[in-house]
């Protein structure tokens, strides 16, 4: 008898199993497991996000800002799991947030912005008949840590696949994810300042990578809460952290 | 198909040539004593728009903004009200004035109301002067090809706890201001709010501190412009928006 066998409930995305579980977006959520890893940090003085980037070939050049993009002047996103899916995501939110722009004068909040993903990370399916545009046929296999400064003051958010999002003060995700969690959960404080905060995403990051850490396959972003604006750090800068690290 | 049009750059040549003199008149409305037939145009087409005249004046002072506007609706020689306000509020630190035809001040006014309402639900916070002055922008250039009969002065607490005044045209083409006014008594009451207040030409804009010397002076010109202009009267409604809120009085003035 094959009622109870997970294997018939993951066919399709918008069917429940039997103990209510819809297997696409579990798996979805797996996928991120495979990404690198990305971190995020929130201090009262601003946020930090940093990702490892893999070079699986040294004839691989480099490439610049893949996985750690800015959505608006204000806010920057690092992302793991399929990265073409996180490209649609940020195109998304990107043009969500000049349309706040254009609309209302103002930069849009992160937390809207996060909402704004989400929002689109849910709608996947079949779509409806007569309907012009499809949506995405599955769920997108990529979660997003989402930071910036706005009138709350500095903010993070990760999206998931199944278009939950929760804010946190520290978050990791990525295959080591759980590590890092478990790494920074020791060293975070309430206060510390942003270079604290950046030699710590710095110093896991270290930690679960598994190639050598160097200053062309790390990347790190900042917004601070007295200017509001993203700023990437140079290589020179990184390099500099990376020499106190432990 | 006609080989001159091909290219479909003169697909509108033939309505172009064919059309009657000039258009300003379809949307205008001429004096009253030229006006033969509103639904019913001299040149046979129908002009939806009614001026129902009235003014407004709005002036920003240091934490407050004062609005003074007349309560008289018009449509050619009759008066259809004598108790008509013209002033709407949007949220605690901010509220519309409009002069021009009163379905589409009313139309406009609640569709902004709803606006807010919805920025309110969807962002979790009350929308900033700043923001309503770029939405109503947009939402009267949205109207560019059949624009709302309404001139509107945007009036509220900013940011900084200043009063601000944003004028309007009626396509949407908005700027920051000190003082304004429109309506009917506009060319009447720009002059004295010139040499009463600190306005475009100056570099250092001192605003107003004292509130009830700029409300006497929001009334002199509502009154004012009521002896002159037969549009204007019946009651000034003043309106002050500052850090508390919004309070409202009215006064009677000339009613002929």
């Amino acid at each position: 008898m094959w009622m109870g066998s997970k294997e018939h409930y993951d066919r399709g995305v918008n069917t429940f199993s039997p103990e209510g579980r819809i297997y696409q977006i579990e798996y979805a959520i797996e996928a991120i497991k495979f990404g690198s890893t990305a971190i995020g940090i929130r201090t009262n003085e601003g946020v930090v996000l940093g990702v490892e980037k893999k070079l699986p070939s040294k004839l691989m050049e480099p490439a610049k800002s893949e996985k750690l993009v800015e959505i608006d002047r204000h806010c920057g996103c690092a992302m793991s799991g399929i990265v073409g899916d996180a490209r649609i995501l940020v195109d998304h939110a990107r043009v969500e947030a000049q349309n706040h722009r254009f609309n209302y004068a103002e930069a849009m909040s992160i937390e809207q912005i996060t909402e704004a993903v989400s929002d689109l990370a849910i709608n996947f399916g079949e779509g409806y008949e007569g309907t012009k545009r499809k949506p995405m046929a599955r769920p997108y296999g990529v979660a997003l840590l989402i930071a910036g400064v706005d009138d709350n003051g500095p903010q993070l958010y990760q999206t998931d696949p199944s278009g939950t999002f929760l804010q946190w003060q520290a978050r990791a995700i990525g295959s080591g994810g759980d590590t890092a969690m478990t790494y920074i959960k020791e060293s975070y404080h309430s206060n510390m300042t942003l270079a604290e905060a950046e030699k710590l995403v710095m110093q896991t990051l270290k930690s679960v990578m598994e190639e050598k850490i160097q200053s062309d396959n790390v990347e790190i972003s900042i917004v601070r809460t007295d200017t509001k604006r993203l700023e990437t750090r140079t290589q020179e800068y990184v390099n500099n952290i990376i020499s106190t690290l432990a | 198909m006609d080989l001159e049009n091909y290219t479909n750059v003169n697909i509108f040549k033939k309505v172009y040539e064919k059309r009657e003199v000039s258009s300003i008149h379809n949307v205008v409305e001429q004096p009253h004593h030229l006006l033969k037939d509103n639904t019913q145009h001299a040149k046979g087409g129908f002009n939806p728009y009614v001026n129902n005249q009235g003014t407004t004046v709005a002036i920003a002072g240091k934490d407050f903004v004062l609005v003074a506007a007349d309560t008289r609706i018009s449509q050619g020689f009759n008066i259809l009200s004598r108790d008509y306000s013209r002033t709407t509020k949007l949220t605690d630190q901010c509220v519309i004035t409009s002069g021009g035809m009163v379905a589409d001040i009313e139309t406009l006014h609640k569709l902004l109301i709803a606006k807010v309402k919805t920025y309110q639900r969807q962002f979790k916070k009350t929308p900033t002067v700043e923001s309503l002055a770029q939405l109503l922008g947009n939402t009267l250039y949205g109207r560019r090809f059949m624009p709302y009969y309404a001139f509107n002065l945007l009036c509220g607490i900013d940011q900084n706890g200043q009063g601000s005044v944003y004028g309007y045209d009626a396509i949407g083409s908005w700027d920051k201001l000190t003082y304004g006014v429109q309506g009917s008594g506009s060319e009447l009451g720009a002059p004295i709010l010139d040499n009463q207040f600190v306005g475009h030409n100056y570099l250092v804009k001192t605003l107003p501190d004292d509130v009830s010397v700029v409300e006497d002076t929001g009334k002199d010109i509502i009154n004012s412009i009521a002896e002159r202009d037969i549009y204007t009267g019946d009651q000034v409604e003043i309106v002050i928006v500052d850090k508390n809120g919004i309070r409202v009085k009215r006064e009677p003035i000339r009613r002929d």
